[in-house]
């Protein structure tokens, strides 16, 4: 054939394609784990504590179990054959939290499950809850970590040595002697205050044990199915043949749904002992009060630069408020070391040195939380490199491009030891300053009097697709690395894609059906990705730690491209060809120019249920598992611009514009990808404007409702210009680098960059997030006060 | 917690079967629902018997009486919005509507559910307060009627008795033409106010005829600046004279202080909401 047709193979990835999951979420046809119903199904509701930090001297219950309709009334005792749920760290001296499901003797944050109460209604469940008397014997509180940190401050846990439950030093260099020579350094005290991730949908349980076939099925908004069905199985010494663990559909969960939570264990295991099904849905005010936290660090930060504005070095002392217990599986250490680890940012600061230290206090456990460790981390770097712009009076921009390593120098490795492959860090500045018309900024700045104006920009890299050689969270001893991903076509011609991850708003039914319909030649709808279910899937352990696309991605390519050679074998004996001369494409098998062309399901058909058409050794089974581990990650880099736009009178502030320009690498669904950031950045408006939980100093929760933590809405978010940028590829799979947390690492730091360029001829400075009206108000007051003073 | 206790459900047709259910040691009305369920639901509230008014449709109306215009219970936030007669008499409501929570609530909320419950940030509670209405209040003893001053005692707390149920408010229109504007902050967009200010402006011969300044969310109730109508009342009517009379908006009572405002914020924003409203009151009624 020397004049083949050209056939041009439609390509899937890199195309807007639509969401294969919206018809089906848009139109309430979603079935997440509150619209399960099973026969003979009862409610859990769960008495927490009221006392940040108090003994239990005695329950009564007796009134509860007398209410009509209750089934049964669980405390700790009940629970003794369940051991405590501990996260073990690799950490030198790191010191282990011991949290039992509902708490024993001892209560340690507003929230904690105290009672479990099942009953045939979740209202009746509620009326007993409201008859049953804990009695508390108080005890002395040290609510700020500050406090708590100090040797002489209560201990939370009477078996640990001391609230301080770790702390880890980083060197690279000679950072002192770098301070003490250098030209010029710049400090700052910054502080993220806690923040709770608050997806739409709360977290819920369904716990199922079909008592013939002693199977327990466990339905749970969790993003981590593979490590909850790891746990449980431990805890309740249950095999994975024997317990599985179904995602269904999850309605977000930002990090909030991404840890072992003891209501998990309660469920599973009273459906065993009831041997009836037992649901849990949590309320918003459980949601607030004892769903993970995060954030809650303060940093202490120099960083010291020449005349030139050249960065030597960079010191930073970092307090992490990490909570009652540490979490499952991350453990303490999640948040706090990760602010170390990525302090140094995407510049080359040669010097470099931290202390970071996780302290235990009464108030609910941190976790993951988009972005873990790098929003705080940014925030504090980002406004060191802008007050070292004031100082030098060079433009922020400017001296960002001035530092940001080159594309020259990757592989970088930052003084905390993270390695940085090759990402577009200058190129994404670049696009980032030319979206916005910087010089146009600063002149109607000048000009304007009826508004402050103010503008912002952040920089930052972040590891994605982390694989096995890297503790996802510093020091947990558990393999993240790897995702497997099954493709099979059946006898009918269908194409399943199994994986263990579990979306829950990454529309991962979407990119990695693209994935598979571009490598296998089907169309993208042709694909069902299956994941979410440990009964279905190969190993792995979910979606968080933008790793879905990466490592998923990966398996998805290399099993679909396997299973691509295996059906061009079977279809060459078919045509009488040569493997390579086969094509696939749109869902069909081909020799270009020729008449040979086949469909998917005849092929099936010829393979599973023909007797006599293909030999029998070519009836090959069209089915490839694949596992994929990157070893160690990938970056991805950024750029946020943010326009502030401030009322001198009122402090009003507004997002006027916003502006992030990401290298993910190979772009899976531009569509997708720019949905990911607009949430992520949505998030980090929140987290820079307005979202607070508050304790008093007794420990009590003062936002517990979303009357007082406030999220942002759409009218507080800007439209979002997002530009792609697409360096040189990493070395994986598919080309892609992860980005589902990017947008809430960048936009804090770029917002308050802003906020603080907008009040900056006023002195006043943003050092802690979120910045409200009100705190402005109270910081101009104070500083006019000064100036009053002086 | 958050699911209510058990509760009766009692639906009725009329003004008069409402005012027999409501005869009950622990009864409850529940028009748009947007603020007692939530109560409910966090068990701050428990009553033992709702009395829903919502099939009582003669509480749904707006109309012209002799001397203003009557506003029924049961007028949802969004319906005022927009509806004509009040656009005619007192286009501030549908402004001052726009800053009410968000669609669905403004869907569902009414004009007496939103003032029996009293919120001190609450829109209705300051546009009555400013627009001098009337407070229609109907019991087993008949008809009655309050005051704003009356009504609202303290946050959350009214004049009303638990068996008497609001039917309604009357608005007296001005009397002449005059100007309204309403300027409100909040943190985000529907939230409570963190400040509102509601003006009325009329002016006759270069002079201020009347002028009115109300304020939510400062205080324990919304409140009517006396001192400063009083202070401009006769004067020119200037941009200059207002701005002049601006100290006068803060009365001499104690601020809110809470999570969101300091009483020291909150009083920065009193003079720059009042000023802002008041121009552009003065504006209108000297277009
Ligand atoms: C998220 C959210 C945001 C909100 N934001 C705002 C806002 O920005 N501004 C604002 O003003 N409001 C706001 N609201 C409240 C809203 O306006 C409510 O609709 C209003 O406060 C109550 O009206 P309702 O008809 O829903 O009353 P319900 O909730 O049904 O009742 C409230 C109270 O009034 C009593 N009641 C109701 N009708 C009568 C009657 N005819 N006679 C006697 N008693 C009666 C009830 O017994 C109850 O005690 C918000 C509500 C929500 C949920």
């Amino acid at each position: 054939m020397t004049d083949a047709t050209p056939f041009t193979r439609p390509k899937y990835v890199g195309t807007p394609v639509r969401r294969l999951e919206d018809p089906r979420l848009l139109t309430g046809r979603g079935r997440y784990a509150a619209d399960i119903q099973l026969p003979r199904m009862v409610h859990l509701a769960i008495v927490r504590s009221d006392q940040a930090h108090a003994r239990i001297i005695g329950i009564d219950t007796d009134e509860a179990r007398a209410l009509p309709g209750v089934i049964g009334v669980f405390s700790a005792a009940d629970f003794a054959h369940v051991p405590d749920i501990r996260a073990p760290s690799r950490m030198p001296n790191y010191q282990a939290t011991s949290c039992p499901v509902l708490a024993r003797d001892v209560v340690r944050y507003v929230g904690e499950p105290v009672v479990a109460i099942v009953a045939v209604s979740r209202y009746i469940a509620e009326d007993a809850a409201a008859l049953i008397d804990v009695d508390y014997d108080p005890l002395d509180v040290a609510v700020a970590a500050r406090e708590a940190s100090d040797p002489a401050a209560p201990r939370l846990h009477e078996e640990l040595e001391s609230n301080t439950v770790f702390t880890r030093r980083f060197s690279a260099g000679d950072c002192a002697a770098a301070m003490d020579a250098a030209a010029n350094t710049v400090s700052g005290q910054f502080r993220l205050t806690r923040k709770t991730s608050m997806s739409t949908e709360p977290r819920a349980y369904v716990a199922e044990h079909d008592v013939g076939k002693d199977v327990l099925t466990l339905y749970g908004s969790t993003n981590v199915p593979g490590i909850v069905r790891d746990a449980i199985g431990r805890l309740l010494e249950l095999g994975g043949n024997r317990f599985h663990v179904v995602a269904p559909d999850v309605g977000g969960s930002f990090g909030g749904k991404g840890s072992l939570y003891p209501e998990e264990v309660i469920v599973s295991d009273l459906a065993r002992r009831l041997e009836r099904p037992v649901k849990y849905v949590a309320d918003r005010m459980e949601e607030l009060t004892s769903g993970s936290q995060a954030f809650g660090e303060e940093v202490e930060a120099t960083l010291a630069f020449d005349d030139d504005g050249r960065f030597i070095a960079l010191d930073a002392d970092i307090l992490g408020d990490v909570g009652a217990y540490s979490i499952y599986p991350w453990t303490a250490a999640l948040e706090p070391v990760q602010v170390a680890g990525f302090m140094p940012g995407p510049y080359r600061i040669p010097h470099f040195s931290a202390t970071v230290r996780g302290v235990c206090t009464p108030k609910p456990p941190t976790g993951p939380y988009r972005g873990v460790g790098r929003p705080m981390a940014v925030f504090a770097l980002e406004r060191l490199v802008d007050k070292a712009a004031s100082r030098l009076g060079i433009p922020p921009a400017e001296l960002r491009r001035r530092n940001l390593v080159n594309a020259e120098e990757f592989p970088h490795r930052t003084g905390s030891g993270i390695v940085w492959d090759r990402s577009g860090f200058q190129e994404c500045l670049a696009a980032a300053c030319s979206a916005v018309d910087l010089t146009a900024l600063q002149a109607e700045k000048a000009r304007r009097t009826d508004k402050w104006v103010g503008v912002g920009v952040a920089s930052y890299a972040e590891l994605t697709g982390i694989g096995s050689r890297i503790s996802v969270a510093p020091g947990m001893p558990m393999n993240t690395g790897a995702e497997t991903a099954a493709v099979r076509i059946d006898s009918t011609g269908a194409v399943s894609a199994v994986f263990a991850l579990a979306s829950h708003g990454q529309s991962l039914e979407t990119t990695l059906a693209q994935i598979v319909a571009e490598e296998l030649g089907v169309r993208p709808r042709d694909v069902a990705v299956v994941q979410g279910d440990t009964a279905l899937a190969p190993h792995g352990t979910g979606t968080y730690a933008s790793r879905s696309a990466v490592i998923g991605g990966g398996a998805a390519t290399k099993a679909a491209r396997a299973l691509a050679v295996k059906v061009k074998r079977v279809a060459a004996t078919l045509f009488g060809v040569d493997p390579s001369d086969v094509q696939t494409g749109n869902g069909d098998i081909f020799v270009p120019g020729t008449n040979h062309s086949i469909d998917f399901p005849e092929l099936a058909r010829l393979v599973y249920s023909d007797m006599s058409t293909l030999p029998q050794e070519a009836r090959e089974t069209l089915e490839v598992q694949e596992t994929y581990d990157p070893v160690f990650g990938t970056t991805t880099s950024s750029t946020h611009v943010a326009v502030v736009e401030i009322d001198p009178e009122t402090l009003h502030t507004s997002l006027r514009q916003l502006v992030v320009s990401e290298d993910c690498g190979k772009l899976i669904n531009p569509m997708v990808v720019e949905g990911q950031v607009h949430g992520g950045v949505a998030q980090g408006i929140g987290v820079a404007l307005l979202e607070e939980l508050k304790f008093d100093d007794a420990g009590q929760p003062i936002t517990a409702t979303l009357a007082d933590y406030l999220v942002p809405t759409s009218a507080e978010v800007p439209d979002i210009d997002v530009v792609h940028v697409e360096t040189e590829l990493p070395d994986n799979p598919g080309g892609f680098r992860g980005m589902g947390e990017g947008g809430t690492i960048g936009a804090p730091a770029a917002i308050a960059n802003a906020v603080a360029d907008a009040v900056a001829h006023l002195g006043v400075e943003v050092n802690s997030l979120p910045i409200t009206p009100n705190k402005l108000h109270a910081l101009i007051a104070a500083a006019s006060r000064q100036e009053g003073q002086e | 917690m958050m699911k209510p206790v058990a509760f009766e459900y009692v639906r009725p047709e009329t003004l008069a079967e409402a005012v027999t259910a409501l005869d009950h040691d622990d009864a409850r009305i529940i028009a748009g629902g947007q603020s007692l369920l939530p109560m409910m639901n966090f068990r701050l509230v428990q009553p033992e018997r709702l009395v829903d008014i919502n099939r009582i449709t003669e509480l749904e109306r707006i109309e012209r009486t002799k001397t203003g215009l009557r506003i029924g219970a049961l007028t949802r936030h969004a319906n005022a919005a927009r509806d004509p007669l009040l656009a005619e008499h007192f286009p501030i409501v549908a402004e001052a509507m726009g800053h009410v929570a968000h669609v669905a609530i403004r869907n569902r909320g009414t004009v007496a559910g939103s003032l029996c419950h009293a919120d001190p940030s609450a829109e209705w509670p300051l546009l009555v307060t400013l627009l001098d209405g009337e407070i229609e209040i109907l019991g087993s003893d008949g008809h009655r009627s309050a005051e704003p001053s009356e009504f609202f005692l303290a946050p959350l707390v009214t004049d009303i008795e638990e068996q008497e149920l609001v039917t309604g408010v009357h608005l007296p229109l001005p009397a002449g033409p005059s100007g309204m504007a309403f300027e409100e902050v909040a943190q985000r967009a529907g939230d409570f106010a963190v400040v509102a200010a509601g003006a009325m402006v009329r002016v006759e011969n270069d002079t201020f005829a009347e002028v009115r300044l109300g304020l939510g969310g400062v205080f324990d109730t919304s409140v009517r600046a006396r001192a400063l109508e009083g202070a401009l009342t006769g004067q020119r009517a200037r941009a200059e004279e207002l701005e002049a009379a601006l100290p006068l908006a803060i009365e001499d009572l104690e601020p809110n202080d809470d999570l969101h405002a300091s009483a020291d914020y909150r009083l920065s924003l009193v003079p720059v909401l009042a000023r802002r409203a008041l121009i552009r009151a003065l504006h209108r009624a000297t277009q």
